[in-house]
């Protein structure tokens, strides 16, 4: 299947509804069938893919070389995959509480469009191309509705990640000085002849971008009054969908284009991934309210992926893959469930905090797995023990809130679960959904191993 | 040659950076709005050379990179919507503000933390 066909697909089904009143039921639903076909197109072609290779179409007919490539290998397709459906479970969510504006889904509908086409691109433009169309939809989503707070939270979000843009921007107009392409994989051919000290320049210009989009930790400030003032379908999609940019940016431009550069500040990432991981659970543990944690467990767990990409090699670039698709639903699903009351919620939300701390029978435990095996394999104690120290940590944060808002009755002695209505049990279906995905991966994690380790194969295959 | 264009991204950078820094909401949107065309000029400086316009050659010799003024308009389209939405969220603060000084809307801030941890701690 060509990879325009879940890319062109979304982004008609956009512009479409954008003229639509997206307050009405119906069109919420057609938006909810257009996300559901894409994410359905998209797992054909990531089986397609890891069954039978990658696939790549040039846009326009126009020669190699000459047009805009659009290619799916198995780190794009899976990471498309895997965005769009945590975009589908959060839409889901959000549209049967209802109360959602106008423009709601068609903005939901732009940011598939943009995740899809900058996880299926081929060209390093194309891709800040696709960035910014993603990002434009996540900041009015983040804002969108809100008074005082809400805007002055989405405010720095958008001035924060506008500057990461432009560096980005900057990046995007040296790779092309110096390399005269702008494919990606003549880029990455092209630029080991370049000059060194330009390549470096590069490769900080494209680390810091992705680093204030995943919020790893000098960057981290815009993130938790984002996460914390957003609706919790909107954090869902921020830090489940959206956060995914970062860790793939890092992935495809670290060590798929420029991995001697990623080699050279290996010593960088493992630095700034322990300080993430450390300063990420420091705040969650000192913090009361939900989202915060849960925001401030977001850098933390961003600090894992980081020192997986340190580590590098087939095993670290597999511990980063499965790390992202583990956490990315950990958050969907945390962030789905707070928002919840009823039976069988706060077993939802156990799971995802057992996920988070990488206890078994849940996904989490083999995303630690993976993290560990690649600290052994690069022999550092102090490694293992940090990945051991943040997992407890994580598991001291999450059942402290845990314990704070599913067991101990409020001031006025009203127990948790009369605290405001049940929600109905279709409101409930999309979290329970991620859950059981969750514990599915935790105890047939062959999918997700494999996963991991086709995608960073993938990355190796371009860069030898 | 280079040096002019090298210049330019430099200044404008340099002010827009100097501009984010300042506490008011329409200097910090003016700042990214510079930023963003040093990024612009920094596109189209990357493939600047000498030579006839590519859409019809006449002569022999040198034909001008055309690839770099299309990358760069896309940018120039991008940087304008995004403007837009920045200018929009900034009249949407000072809507709800009254106030577009980021130390009175710090002020503000803090004033909502306060009551959230006073409902969390009735709580």
């Amino acid at each position: 299947m060509s990879p325009a066909i879940p890319l062109l697909l979304p982004w008609a089904a956009a512009a479409a509804l954008a003229l639509a009143d997206g307050q009405r039921r119906l069109v919420g639903w057609l938006a909810a069938a257009a996300l559901a076909s894409t994410f359905a197109l998209l797992c054909v072609l990531a089986g397609e893919v890891f069954t039978e290779g990658p696939r790549q179409i040039v846009a326009g007919d126009w020669a190699p070389g000459v047009g805009i490539v659009l290619r799916a290998d198995a780190l794009g397709a899976l990471f498309a995959a895997l965005s769009v459906g945590v975009l589908l479970a959060a839409f889901v969510h959000e549209l049967l509480k209802g109360g959602q504006g106008r423009l709601f889904p068609a903005l939901v509908l732009f940011l598939c469009t943009g995740l899809v086409g900058l996880f299926l691109t081929g060209d390093v433009f194309n891709f800040y191309v696709f960035f910014e169309l993603t990002m434009i939809a996540s900041y009015i989503l983040a804002a969108y509705g809100g008074q005082g707070r809400e805007l002055r939270a989405g405010f720095v979000f958008a001035v924060v990640n506008l500057l990461g843009s432009f560096l980005f921007l900057l990046g995007v107009a040296a790779v092309y000085h110096v390399t005269g392409t702008l494919e990606m994989q003549a880029v990455a051919a092209r630029i080991r002849d370049a000059e060194p000290s330009a390549v470096v320049l590069i490769a900080v210009f494209f680390f810091v971008a992705f680093g204030v989009k995943l919020g790893l930790f000098p960057f981290h400030f815009w993130l938790p009054p984002v996460y914390a003032s957003a609706r919790p379908g909107v954090a869902a999609m921020l830090s489940g969908a959206v956060a995914n940019v970062g860790s793939y940016g890092l992935l495809r431009f670290g060590a798929d284009i420029l991995p001697a550069e990623l080699r050279l500040g290996a010593g960088v990432l493992l630095v700034l991934g322990t300080a993430s991981i450390l300063y990420g659970a420091l705040q969650a543990v000192s913090r009361r309210s939900v989202s915060e944690v849960l925001a401030y467990s977001a850098i933390g767990q961003a600090g894992y992926v980081l020192i997986a990409l340190g580590i590098g090699g087939t095993v670290g670039l597999a511990a980063a893959v499965i790390y992202t698709i583990v956490n990315s639903l950990n958050k969907t699903l945390l962030f789905l469930a707070i928002d919840l009351r009823g039976w069988l919620v706060g077993a939802a939300f156990v799971v995802g905090a057992f996920s988070v701390a990488g206890v078994p029978p849940t996904a989490g435990f083999f995303g630690k797995l993976a993290l560990f095996q690649a600290g052994i394999d690069e022999g550092s104690v102090a490694l293992v023990a940090l990945i051991f120290v943040g997992g407890a940590l994580s598991f001291v944060y999450m059942f402290q809130i845990y314990q704070h808002d599913f067991w101990r009755p409020d001031a006025s002695g009203t127990p948790p679960a009369e605290r405001g209505p049940r929600s109905s049990l279709a409101l409930r279906a999309p979290t329970f959904a991620v859950a059981a995905i969750v514990v599915a991966l935790g105890v047939l994690p062959e999918p997700l191993l494999v996963a991991g380790r086709e995608a960073a194969q993938a990355l190796g295959a371009i860069a030898s | 040659m280079t040096l002019i264009p090298a210049l330019a991204v430099g200044v404008l950078f340099g002010c827009g950076a100097f501009l984010l820094l300042k506490p008011d909401l329409f200097r910090i949107v003016a700042g990214i709005v510079l930023v963003a065309h040093a990024a612009n000029i920094a596109l189209i400086s990357s493939g600047l050379e000498r030579g006839q316009s590519p859409i019809h050659p006449l002569a022999e010799g040198p034909v001008s990179d055309p690839l770099v003024q299309a990358l760069t308009i896309t940018a120039l389209v991008i940087g304008f919507a995004v403007t837009a939405l920045l200018l929009c969220l900034a009249y949407g603060i000072y809507v709800s503000s009254k106030t577009v000084d980021l130390d009175d809307l710090s002020h503000a801030e803090a004033r909502d933390e306060r009551e959230l941890e006073r409902e969390e701690v009735s709580v």
